[in-house]
């Protein structure tokens, strides 16, 4: 029997099946592509993050211990790809003689290393002037001591005369945090600021000068071995890697126990990752589920709309004596069916989506799992949506009972307990309780940046979709049930003189119509929230670049050779928008030295912008203008500002150095107001004055960098600047792509385009299937009813009306509360990831031509499924009437 | 003089089936005038309901000539002319008895008082205290009742009723005959009515024989048959 049952169903109802192996296809094809997403960008983030690494570990020796046993024990710990030593060595300070004056430092420190240190570890130092060979002094030591290539420094070593070296190089220490990091000291213990004052020399001469040092102060030398690991054997993962990582590093540390210290740098950068990688995935879910969801329900919707049929043909075969297990067993088989062929449809469809739009594989050995995972739903949602429904209507089915409408006849205790507002009303209190407590995804305080996830304010709009998908239903099914004068009012343009009958029908089809706006509202809200989070997370991510490198190409000179110099070449290039100079000092507040940006208040933002993020009243244009009529006023950093107390209108007096005589001088300044972040700033501590103000003090108006808007690629302005840039000596001319590709391992630094690609894709067919298909295949459930009307003389404008009505109600209803549901959870999505924005929006981008798109494959969806079901109303009536 | 309200000269009409063509009517010829109360018997696929169809202007006879002199062009005769009775339930399952018995008057565009026919319609059939109820919770032979007064409530000139007491008891198919002869007469309506069961035919005053697709009008008895 189930044999011919189903070649029957393959004859009679392929639609039907077509329809909800399709429905399984997407919901496969959803869940595969994303699981595969998700795996690459772990992935990627793991490459990033290990890239990142300047050195994996650093080993320091207990004084005494030989490097050979410890090296040895390394390479038996882990496979190492390189291992160098660097020699520490701490000193009371370095004093310079220039310019007739002396400049004596601090407490310093001198590191020494070989030759081929760099080779190794190329990411450690940054050469600004002279040459790596030889003596070199860091940037803000040499600042400190007035000092440059050529001159002499003298090294004061605690307990033995002091000694000269000659100046080689000035250098940059990029990884200055964990290369002077305290090893064996737990996390936060103390602060590990790395030291102002640093010289290094090449290891044999380091060891002349400080071994005699270790014999009289053991405690002021250290031999660090810094290793480098070999990272092609990492898992992909960030969580499996740091496992593997910190596994080994456990391993080294039992294997060297009381001969050495271990400071895993690999190890606490993949943390820091795992963290972002689990961010990252919550945020992909919670992008992604919906529409898994919706698929899900899309599926579920398809295999409803056969109901009526489906108990009548159960009706039937009770009739003719089929046990219920027999009638189970055919669902059965139709379910697997359905399964099978969606599963193949499936992972066809996962794979050209994942190839063409995210480049990767869904039977890629890192996305097994996932893909497992994805074929498997489908297969029981088939179960859950055929099975089930088969099972539920044979509890109770007689062909009368079969042609219920399905009017509802009590309320749902969901409804009577008043749970949609329960779920609103506890999604505004978490939404208000993490947003007025400024909820910071990504911490970065001093030192090392770690992650840290809220998960409950992600609760937010999940029971924010919940509670309005409740509240949806409720009003729909309040509206229809009380509601059919208005009903037949507003469908008399369409019905005319049957809109009464119209919208009785519609009313008394209250569930149906309501789950179908609920599923029309959940496709616009998940499109319309997708493309809005997106939009402004990619339109964040350009900002997030922008602060990074200045503008779409920054040109960075030095003092001696100012970028200023070619303003004029550099505003003549084609594709060039504005130029706009702006000075990049070093000031010294009190002892410490910051940087110092002197812009032209009223200009600067033509050529960058100018974010109201960037400033603590959150007003870019009030703040600029009051700094351009306050000609010594300055904008200070928020750690400055309390690190020193100071109140606006308070007169603050840095020293600059001045460019005729290169000494320091007292220089009054207004404070102004509190400046967050600024182009190309550094994170913390900065300040930002008037150009004009700032040359007239210290003899020179030139400007250091030079930030360009551009209306032609980046790219392309970036390398012809650089030609231009070529004759000014230490020049660097960066462009907004390969900010955004440097950005370490923040939120936005997540590539989420083939993400939003997909699902932008998945969104218009899902608004699509939700409004045209359910329609469809609903009215295809309605054959009978034409053919009753037919029979009382209907002509096929008059079912045209039943049609009509019931697609408007449809798109409008389903559709305005979705496109409003998606504004509202869009902007909570963004607003409670302000802290991952850096800086965070000003205002919700609104991707109006996606929306409107939506809105035209929803009407051309609705009216295809109308128009589809017209062409019924043509076949002539007696051959309807059979459906009687 | 009664009009002529359907004049069929043998008309025949055949399907196609793959190449050969199956004649569900060979032949039909007959007047029906007003006031006729006709019953049409005959065997299960002798061509009762493919008659009805054809004479409702629902479908379109392939050899003869079919008119309809008093009541206009085949596509203008539902619902204001013709009305048809079916014996399956013909109820919309989500209209309630009174909305679904206004169908056909707000189908024909009815410019009058359409809360006062429907009113009528169901007190013919004593179906007032059901006139808000849905067909699912009515009986058989009271949606069968509803249907009656559905077909009744916009007056038409012919009532096409097949096996409209098919699906019922014999008391309670009488008695909707009853009901539905009381309210047609003194009016010029003429009833077509197929039916199996021997004593509704006795009531008509004409029979009509379907055999194998040929009709006969010249039944004199049901007894003869």
């Amino acid at each position: 029997m189930i044999k011919i049952w189903f070649a029957g169903l393959m004859r009679e109802r392929n639609g039907r099946l077509l329809g909800a192996a399709v429905g399984i296809a997407v919901t496969i094809a959803m869940l595969a592509a994303l699981g595969a997403f998700l795996a690459q960008s772990n992935a990627s983030m793991t490459q990033r993050a290990v890239a990142g690494v300047p050195v994996d570990w650093q080993v320091q020796l207990v004084p005494g211990t030989a490097r050979g046993l410890v090296s040895d024990a390394i390479k038996k710990a882990t496979a190492i790809a390189t291992v160098q030593s660097v020699g520490y060595a701490d000193v009371d300070g370095f004093e310079a003689h220039t310019g007739g004056t002396v400049q004596t430092t601090g407490k310093g420190k001198v590191v020494g290393f070989d030759a081929t240190y760099l080779h190794d570890f190329p990411k450690q130092f940054r050469l600004l002037i002279g040459s790596m060979d030889g003596v070199l002094v860091a940037q803000q030591t040499a600042a400190n001591l007035h000092v440059t290539v050529g001159d002499s420094v003298t090294i004061l070593r605690p307990a033995l005369p002091p000694v000269i070296v000659k100046v080689g190089g000035v250098i940059d220490l990029p990884n200055a945090d964990s290369m002077f990091q305290a090893i064996g000291v737990p996390a936060g213990a103390a602060p590990q600021a790395p030291p102002d004052n640093v010289l290094l020399l090449p290891l044999s001469e380091w060891q002349s000068l400080f071994d005699p040092q270790a014999v009289v102060r053991p405690d002021s030398v250290r031999l660090q071995l810094h290793v480098g690991l070999i990272h092609t054997h990492l898992p992909h993962d960030p969580l499996a890697a740091f496992v593997a990582v910190h596994g080994a590093e456990k391993n080294l540390e039992i294997r060297i126990a009381g001969k050495g210290l271990v400071a895993d740098n690999l190890a606490a950068r993949l943390d820091a990752v795992r963290s972002d990688a689990l961010y990252a995935r919550v945020l992909f879910l919670f992008l992604g589920a919906p529409g898994a969801l919706l698929a899900i329900f899309l599926t579920v919707a398809v295999v409803a709309s056969g109901g009526t049929r489906r108990r009548r043909d159960q009706a039937l075969l009770r009739i003719r004596g089929a046990s219920r297990r027999q009638i189970l067993q055919i669902a059965a088989v139709e379910a697997m069916f359905v399964g099978l062929s969606g599963a193949v449809g499936g992972l066809v469809l996962a794979e050209i989506l994942s190839r063409t739009l995210l480049g990767v594989s869904v039977f890629a050995p890192a996305a097994f799992y996932s893909t497992i995972a994805a074929v498997s739903m489908g297969i029981l949602l088939a179960q859950a949506a055929i099975l089930v429904t088969a099972w539920r209507d044979a509890q109770q089915t007689t062909v009368a009972a079969a042609r219920m409408t399905g009017r509802d006849k009590r309320y749902g205790l969901w409804l009577r307990t008043g749970l949609d507002f329960i779920l609103i009303g506890l999604a505004a209190v978490i939404f208000w309780k993490t947003w007025s407590t400024g909820y910071q995804v990504v911490l970065a305080p001093e030192g090392t940046p770690a992650s840290s996830v809220d998960y409950v304010a992600f609760l937010a709009p999940v029971l924010m979709w919940m509670g309005i998908g409740l509240l949806t239903t409720r009003l729909c099914l309040v509206g229809f049930q009380r509601g059919k004068r208005f009903l037949a009012l507003g469908l008399q343009p369409i019905a005319g003189t049957l809109s009464g009958v119209v919208s009785a029908a519609i009313s008394r089809q209250s569930n149906r119509m309501t789950q179908g706006i609920g599923l029309v509202a959940l496709a616009f809200a998940f499109a319309t929230s997708t493309a809005i989070f997106n939009t402004n997370y990619h339109a964040q991510t350009r900002v997030d670049a922008e602060l990074t490198n200045g503008a779409d190409v920054t040109v960075t000179g030095t003092a001696l050779a100012p970028a200023s110099a070619k303003l004029k070449e550099l505003k003549a290039l084609p594709g060039v928008l504005a130029a706009e100079p702006m000075q990049h000092r070093l000031a010294y507040v009190g002892t410490d030295l910051q940087d110092l940006y002197g812009i032209d208040a009223a200009r600067v933002g033509e050529a960058t912008r100018m974010s109201n993020a960037y400033f603590a009243n959150g007003n870019a244009a009030k703040t600029l203008a009051l700094l351009q009529q306050t000609p010594d006023g300055i904008l200070i950093s928020e750690e400055t500002v309390n690190e020193f107390q100071l109140q606006p209108g308070d007169l603050i007096n840095l020293r600059l150095q001045n460019s005729n005589d290169h000494q320091y001088y007292v220089v009054p300044f207004h404070f102004i107001g509190i400046v967050r972040e600024f182009p190309t700033a550094p994170r913390d501590s900065f300040l930002v004055a008037n150009a004009r103000y700032i040359g007239q003090m210290t003899g020179t108006n030139a400007s250091e960098i030079i930030l360009l808007k551009t209306s032609a690629p980046p790219a392309q302005v970036a390398n012809a600047a650089r030609v231009i840039a070529e004759t000014l000596p230490g020049a660097k001319v960066t462009d907004i792509g390969e900010a955004q590709r440097l950005i370490g391992s923040s939120l936005t630094a997540v590539d989420l385009d083939g993400l939003t690609r997909l699902e932008l894709g998945l969104s218009i067919l899902m608004v699509a299937s939700a409004t045209g298909l359910i329609l469809a295949l609903g009215l295809a459930d309605r054959r009978r009813t034409f053919a009753i009307l037919s029979a009382l003389g209907a002509k096929p404008r008059q079912l045209g009306a039943f049609l009509w009505s019931e697609a408007a109600l449809l798109f409008l209803v389903g559709s305005v509360i979705g496109i409003l549901t998606g504004f509202l959870l869009a902007w909570m999505l963004v607003k409670l990831l302000t802290g991952a924005f850096d800086p965070p929006p000003d205002h919700l981008l609104v991707p109006w031509v996606y929306i409107g798109l939506l809105v035209m494959v929803a009407l051309i969806s609705v009216a295809l499924a109308v128009m589809g079901s017209l062409r019924e109303t043509r076949i002539p009536a007696v051959q309807r009437m059979r459906e009687l | 003089m009664n009009k002529t309200l359907i004049h069929a000269d043998a008309i025949g009409r055949s399907y196609a089936q793959g190449e050969a063509q199956v004649a569900a009517i060979v032949s039909a010829t007959f007047l029906l005038k007003e006031q006729d109360r006709i019953a049409i018997i005959g065997r299960s696929g002798s061509g009762k309901s493919t008659l009805m169809h054809l004479m409702a202007g629902l479908d379109v006879p392939t050899s003869g000539t079919l008119m309809w002199p008093e009541l206009g062009a085949p596509d203008t005769l539902l619902p204001e002319q013709i009305a048809l009775v079916f014996q399956a339930p013909s109820l919309l399952e989500p209209l309630t008895v009174s909305e679904n018995v206004a169908l056909p008057l707000l189908l024909a565009n009815f410019t009058g008082d359409i809360a006062a026919a429907v009113r009528a319609a169901l007190a013919t059939f004593h179906l007032q205290e059901l006139a808000h109820k849905l067909p699912e919770e009515l009986s058989g032979g009271q949606m069968q009742r509803v249907a009656m007064a559905r077909a009744i409530v916009g007056n038409p000139r012919v009532i096409l009723a097949d096996e409209p007491t098919g699906q019922l008891d014999q008391p309670t198919g009488h008695a909707l005959l009853d009901a539905l002869l009381v309210h047609l007469a003194g009016t010029s309506t003429a009833l077509v009515i197929s039916t199996h069961d021997p004593l509704v035919a006795k009531r008509m005053n004409t029979i009509w024989q379907m055999d194998q697709g040929v009709l006969k009008t010249n039944v004199t008895s049901i007894e003869a048959v």
